[in-house]
């Protein structure tokens, strides 16, 4: 077998998108459309203190100013920002309090999606913030969790219950006018997750959310953020599925960390959106600001990212390293298929002593996907010692595809050290032939070597996400060969 | 100043040039280019090529054009010249000065001499090189140079034409806040050979600004090294596009030691296929030095070959780029091509920007680059000094290891080798502060 003849005959996704379904449930939208009002209708309907309003407002203030970033290798057909629809919520049914007051409906969408919301969180260990849409649901684990001092709940009760803690980190690792996507968010976020785990505490369980956009034409605006005091661990999943549509979803979440003095958090994304169908129709846009801050002495923040989904992807988890000795890491596997567009990567900024940094990102391009890995290493002339690793493969299947690999390295400091390698290469004859000499099938083949390929990432995530990434890979690349 | 007013001298000086008699086809592409050059300015650091130069050096005098080549006697070119020249040209302030050049005994079909003689005489080979691209894609300098270039040297072989003896081309700048803008052709038909040395010095604070068509026929075989030594004060730029044709091999090596603003830029087309590429250099850089090597290779046909590798060495307050990408065009399947970025960083005050870019479209291909960053080896560093050797001279001896390891990738020509060497160690004789 050759890739390239086999993607001239590019079936199309056989199996089809498996999650694409649309649960019917009363929508409490906001008009479509975008100005203060529509700022101030979403603080309203959520309730906000008046200091949100105004952070939001002023957020909202500095986006009218700034234009859509135009640097990333993407092509992305102009948004009317004024068309979609910046709120949705289920119906409110006066804050369910078990599971039992929950909307039937919205239940059974999540047993669709296999999400251990009821027994099966216990059984699967995973504490769930569910979000559907914009609202927070149900919450479980919520007590164990709080016998640990540990705040886990969704962004909005946060700002309720804990409006201390969240003032004082919101907006700091990413301000509002950080980007164009994320003074969109600032200004108009939805809900989201908070989580505070105090100075000490290991956190027993991993903790995860699952998004899934649901009204047609709304935009999700989520908002995480997460902060480890002082020792604290945490593991954080966030896994998103979302129904299939024809239209193109907007996302722009912002996604914060805080890790104080020696305090590790590790941050795993299985992203499984719509990517669209294989002529390139519909599809989500993905235009995410996520980053963390070290902001103490060995503090550690890992980003771990299975992107799958999304018909464009804009998404760069970064770290930035400020305490002494602090680490952050990056692991990516990225897939693009049919007429898929990614660009991600990742920006460590060194700037404490003894900072290490890691990069590792997997590139895979098949159909007429373009994928591409921008990536900053800077160094900054205080960071003593700082050391980086940067990797970088790509893996094309089809002549049609492309993988593109743009990392920006500036060192300020000669005792930093920074390496950085990147390959890219198609799967090679050799390997299929060999594995199907054994009786593989060719996908069979393709997705064991992929697998392979990406071993180093995939071994990062927590157990559960490891299994769904592996089925997540095969079913994103059917089609691309045979 | 506005960015306005920056150009302005640059425009008055076009209109304020001395009437020389000139092809009409020549007189419209200088118009054309100097209306271009209006229109874009000097680039910003916006632009994502120009994003790591800080142009100010440049901005804050303004460099017209040398009005004749200023005083040089032969001791001024004695400490660049190559020892096995077989042919020589000099050029002073952009201009040719025939008696410091020797221009050897040259074979039926080859064609050797100053841009200027070239367009009174053999105008049809230069009519091609100065094409639209020049003055409409091109970057500001390009079309500033072609607006405003009065000399340079044109190098054109016939097919089949080897030339065995060594082509060398000095550039020398004398002239204070002025420039020489200088523009280079050169064409080799099919089956020819040639090896080409050329040298920029001079003394002084001005400016030069080459550019530089080259065009590799079938078959052909270009060496052509660049030994980049201006003055500290001066600013360089030099731009060469250069497109190869099947089965064609070009070997550039760039040695950059001087000027206070020095960049280089590489557009390199691999156009037929089998053609390949060495793209290989060294760049020292000290005190408030800013040095760039900018390279685009453009795979645009099959069973391409490129290797680049490229080295730099910051020191005191300097400032090292690299910008390097790679593309990999649909059509070009079987391309190999591998990029290598090396920077030494030396000291807290001196900085070191690289990006290596690959651009991939294909899919049979076998592409890699790498890019580190760092200080001197302390083990390394303490085996000499157990050995008994200064610190100091120790530090002397690993970055000449570390910047002539690169000139070690120049194959069969002890010669070109010794003579790179040569100025690596000159260049470090003269000490960094740190």
């Amino acid at each position: 077998m050759t890739d390239t003849t086999a993607a001239r005959n590019l079936a199309p996704l056989r199996e089809g998108y498996k999650y694409g379904f649309v649960s019917d449930i009363e929508s409490e939208s906001a008009p479509p459309g975008l100005n203060e009002d529509t700022v101030r209708f979403i603080a309203a309907k959520k309730g906000e203190p008046q200091w949100l309003l105004d952070w939001r407002l002023e957020a909202f203030r500095k986006w009218q100013t700034m234009e859509s970033p135009h640097w990333a290798k993407l092509r992305i057909a102009p948004i009317d920002y004024q068309a979609a629809t910046y709120y949705s919520a289920p119906k409110r049914q006066n804050a369910p309090k078990s599971l039992d007051e929950v909307d039937p409906e919205l239940l059974k969408t999540y047993e669709k999606l296999g999400i251990p919301l009821n027994e099966r969180a216990a059984l699967a260990g995973v504490a769930v913030d569910a979000v559907f849409d914009s609202v927070s649901v149900a919450t479980t684990f919520k007590r164990t969790l709080a016998e640990l001092g540990i705040v886990f709940c969704s962004f909005g009760e946060a700002v309720r219950e804990h409006p201390e803690l969240v003032r004082k980190y919101l907006g700091t690792v990413v301000p509002q006018g950080d980007n164009f996507y994320a003074a969109l968010n600032s200004a108009v976020f939805s809900d989201g997750s908070f989580a505070y785990i105090p100075s000490g505490v290991r956190c027993p369980m991993e903790l995860s959310t699952y998004f899934r956009i649901n009204a047609a034409k709304s935009g999700q605006f989520e908002r995480t953020l997460i902060v480890a005091d002082k020792g604290a661990y945490v593991s954080y999943l966030e896994g998103c599925t979302a129904p299939q549509r024809d239209e193109n979803q907007l996302h722009a979440a912002v996604v914060e960390l805080i890790a104080l003095e020696g305090a590790e958090i590790k941050y795993s994304t299985v992203q499984n959106w719509y990517p669209g169908d294989a002529e390139g129709k519909g599809g989500i846009y993905n235009f995410v600001t996520k980053r963390g801050a070290c902001r103490g002495a060995r503090a550690k923040i890992s980003w771990t990212q299975v992107e799958t989904g999304s018909a464009i992807t804009w998404k760069y988890p970064s770290c930035i390293l400020e305490g002494d000795d602090s680490v952050g890491e990056f692991y990516s596997v990225a897939i693009t298929n049919n007429f898929q567009q990614a660009d991600t990567g990742t920006k460590m900024l060194h700037l404490g002593r003894n900072t290490r940094s890691t990069i590792i990102s997997k590139g895979i391009s098949a159909g007429r996907g373009q994928n591409t890995y921008r990536g900053l290493v800077r160094v900054q002339p205080k960071a003593e010692n700082a050391r980086n690793y940067t990797q970088c493969d790509s893996l094309l299947i089809g002549d049609k595809c492309g993988a593109h690999t743009v990392p920006y390295i500036e060192a300020r400091n000669p005792t930093a050290r920074i390496e950085h390698e990147a390959t890219t290469s198609k799967i090679s004859d050799d390997q299929m032939f060999y594995c199907q000499q054994r009786g593989l099938s060719k996908e069979d083949a393709l997705s064991l070597i992929v697998n392979g390929f990406c071993k180093e990432v995939l071994k990062e995530l927590p157990m559960e996400f490891a299994v769904e990434a592996q089925k997540l890979l095969a079913v994103s690349l059917e089609g691309s060969v045979g | 100043m506005s960015a306005l007013a920056e150009i302005q001298p640059y425009v008055e000086a076009f209109k304020a040039r001395p009437p020389v008699p000139e092809p009409s086809w020549l007189v419209q592409r200088r118009d054309g280019a100097i209306r271009r050059f209006s229109e874009l300015g000097w680039p910003t650091r916006k632009q994502e090529a120009w994003r790591f130069t800080d142009l100010r050096p440049l901005q804050k005098s303004s460099f017209p054009p040398a009005a004749a080549a200023g005083d040089a006697t032969e001791a001024d070119v004695a400490p660049w010249r190559y020892p096995n020249a077989a042919h020589r040209i000099v050029l002073v302030d952009g201009a040719f000065v025939p008696a410091l050049s020797a221009i050897g005994t040259l074979p039926k079909g080859a064609w050797l001499a100053s841009t200027s003689q070239t367009l009174h005489e053999r105008p049809e080979l230069l009519e091609p090189a100065l094409r639209e691209t020049d003055v409409l894609g091109g970057q500001a300098f390009v079309s500033l140079n072609a607006a405003l270039f009065a000399d340079g040297f044109v190098l054109a072989l016939e097919p089949g034409i080897a030339l065995d003896g060594a082509i060398e081309i000095v550039h020398l700048g004398r002239a204070a806040n002025r420039s020489a803008q200088l523009r280079n052709l050169i064409l080799l038909g099919p089956n020819s050979r040639a090896t080409l040395i050329e040298t920029y010095a001079g003394a002084g604070a001005y400016w030069t600004n080459a550019v530089g068509v080259v065009g590799i026929g079938i078959g052909a075989v270009l060496r052509h090294v660049k030994l980049q030594d201006e003055d500290e004060a001066a600013i360089h730029f030099g731009h060469n596009r250069i497109e190869l044709g099947r089965d064609a091999r070009y070997e550039n090596f760039t040695l950059s030691l001087g000027g206070r603003l020095a960049r280089t830029d590489i557009h390199l087309k691999l156009d037929g296929e089998g053609a390949a590429c060495g793209l290989y250099g060294a760049t020292l850089l000290r005190d408030e030095q800013e040095g760039t090597i900018a390279t685009v290779v453009d795979h645009a046909a099959p069973h391409g070959t490129t290797r680049e590798y490229f080295k730099s060495v910051a020191a005191d307050r300097a400032h090292g780029v690299f910008l390097g990408t790679i593309g990999v065009r649909p059509q070009a399947q079987k391309t190999d091509a591998n990029q290598l970025s090396k920077n030494l960083l030396l000291s807290r005050r001196a900085a070191i920007d690289t990006k290596p870019e690959l651009e991939i479209l294909a899919d049979d291909v076998k592409c890699s680059h790498g890019a580190t960053v760092g200080d001197l080896d302390e083990a390394a560093l303490f085996y000499l000094e157990s050995r008994g050797i200064p610190v100091a001279e120790a530090r002397r001896m690993l970055i000449e290891a570390f910047a002539t390891e690169v000139i070690e990738r120049i194959e069969d020509d002890a010669v070109l080798r010794a003579h790179l060497s040569r100025h690596v160690a000159r260049w470090l004789a003269a000490g960094i502060a740190r």
